[in-house]
């Protein structure tokens, strides 16, 4: 292509020369915004044949806009298993969406409680949006996903943190799984990467599916943590003449065991159990473990004994484990 | 100001306006393609930028040609890479680059790059600001040839 006049040439070394000094677009994971023009010209110089002068031409200018890819991620934000629990509601899993085109875009939502493989499904109730950002579900705060109606639009490189929650139901049993899939799909399409939306893109250019399909996926899941405690009682009579008669005066020591079972643990759990009628209490024979307790209550130590019923205070209990207490009475 | 530079470019005209004849220069940008063709090979195709993203590769073919009856002496060309390109060499290698926006030149691997928060390290590819070719001989009358580099859309 033949140099312009030397006018329009040297008008457009300087205009160009501006445009550079301006052009400071920020460096984007995604890449370059989607709309950005690439514009290159080379130039050349040379000496003047007739002085010898440096001469300086430019090329024609190429431009060409940047197209919109359409790229993004889901991630479960979960470090792994939820604990619930059956007939629970408004369980949550929390899952993380992430812009990884390089346009604005929005994205459709879509849950899925009915996977294959799992032992279990939830009941599906809501998304939520996590509109103030905090990462954490505040009900009556976050706002309720509808698609279609509030898809969320995401800037390149943008995250929102969406929360998926469910009812258990209250069939499900100990250590059950459930998995359940969030979705998000580019508005703007999806499909085979490659594929291209004409006129489309963030931009005013096309918009290309990328290598995510513009369609992404993760799973979280819900664990199933029951728990229970049985009890079993035995008692030892010891009379005065060292035999075994429960006569007045003989002494009988009561043996509880607890053990619990589940995956799940035994939050505050308090066994207890009354006097027997026609018997009194003998102070100070609570043992846990072997180990005596004191009667007094609030005194820190796990042993009371208060309204004719002793009660010891075992805290929190995994599943699969035995709690051993006695306490002795005196037949009247 | 637009004007003033108007005038002043008007006033330095007359000098420069045929002999800037003598050269012409052209700049062609192209994607390269990955094409599955029907016998299950792949062939990489140039096609020309109609939809262009992020990660895509782009191959730059600049022409020059004197036009002029006269040898062009002291021959450069220079191509200022722009900002959302990242360079990914030449088709020869005989190219000096600058990573610091045309103030100093040379091969790669001479070049040190110096970043903003006083880091020092060797320059990479992706740093380079302009790519230049300068020739030892005098571009003669009627003769030319194409410089081609590639780069990929950052």
């Amino acid at each position: 292509m033949p140099a312009a006049s030397g006018m329009s040439r040297r008008l457009a070394l300087a205009l160009g020369t501006a445009a550079l000094a301006l052009a400071s677009t920020a460096a984007q994971a995604a890449g370059t915004l989607a709309g950005t023009d690439i514009v290159n010209v080379a130039q050349a110089t040379y000496e003047s044949p007739d002085d010898g002068t440096p001469i300086t031409i430019d090329s024609n200018k190429v431009t060409i806009k940047v197209d919109e890819l359409l790229d993004v991620t889901v991630v479960s934000s979960d470090p792994g298993d939820v604990a619930t629990a059956p007939g629970l509601t408004a369980q949550v899993l929390t899952y993380q969406v992430t812009n990884s085109g390089n346009g604005s875009e929005a994205f459709t939502l879509s849950a899925d409680t009915a996977r294959p493989g799992d032992e279990f499904d939830t009941g599906f109730e809501q998304m939520i949006l996590d509109s103030n950002g905090n990462g954490v579900y505040d009900p009556g705060v976050d706002t309720i996903y509808a698609p279609g109606t509030n898809d969320p639009v995401l800037a390149p490189d943008e995250s929102i943190v969406v929360f998926v929650l469910s009812t258990i139901p209250a069939s499900a049993e100990d250590e059950d799984r459930a998995e359940i899939e969030l979705s998000a799909t580019a508005n703007t399409g999806s499909g085979t990467p490659g594929t291209i939306f004409a006129g489309e893109g963030d931009g005013g250019g096309d918009a290309v599916v990328g290598s995510t399909g513009a369609r992404d996926a993760d799973s979280g899941y819900f664990v199933i943590q029951t728990s229970d405690v049985t009890l079993t009682k035995s008692a030892t009579v010891i009379d005065p003449s060292g035999g075994d008669q429960p006569i007045p005066g003989a002494t009988i020591v009561y043996q509880l065991v607890a053990t619990t079972i589940g995956s799940g643990e035994l939050t505050n759990l308090v066994i207890s159990d009354d006097i027997p009628a026609d018997t009194t209490y003998k102070a100070g024979s609570i043992t846990l473990e072997n180990a005596p307790l004191t009667d007094a209550v609030d005194d820190g130590d796990a042993g009371s004994f208060a309204d004719d019923a002793i009660a010891v205070a075992l805290g929190t209990v995994p599943g699969g484990q035995t709690r051993t207490i006695t306490f002795q009475v005196t037949i009247d | 100001m637009f004007k003033a530079i108007s005038l002043a470019i008007a006033l330095i005209m007359p000098g420069t306006a045929i002999a800037a004849n003598n050269v012409s220069l052209s700049s062609d940008v192209f994607v390269e393609r990955k094409v599955a063709k029907p016998n299950g090979t792949t062939a990489l195709v140039l096609e020309p930028p109609t939809t262009v993203t992020p990660g895509d590769k782009l191959v730059f073919v600049v022409k020059y040609k004197n036009v002029g009856r006269a040898p062009a002496t002291d021959f450069s060309v220079t191509n200022p890479l722009p900002k959302a390109v990242a360079f990914n060499g030449t088709s020869d290698g005989t190219e000096i680059v600058s990573v610091d926006g045309g103030k100093s030149w040379g091969p790669l691997a001479d070049l040190t790059y110096l970043g903003g928060n006083g880091e020092v390290r060797p320059a990479l590819m992706t740093d380079v600001t302009h790519v230049k070719w300068t020739f030892n001989r005098a571009l003669s009358a009627g003769s030319g040839g194409k410089l081609v580099f590639r780069g990929t859309v950052r």
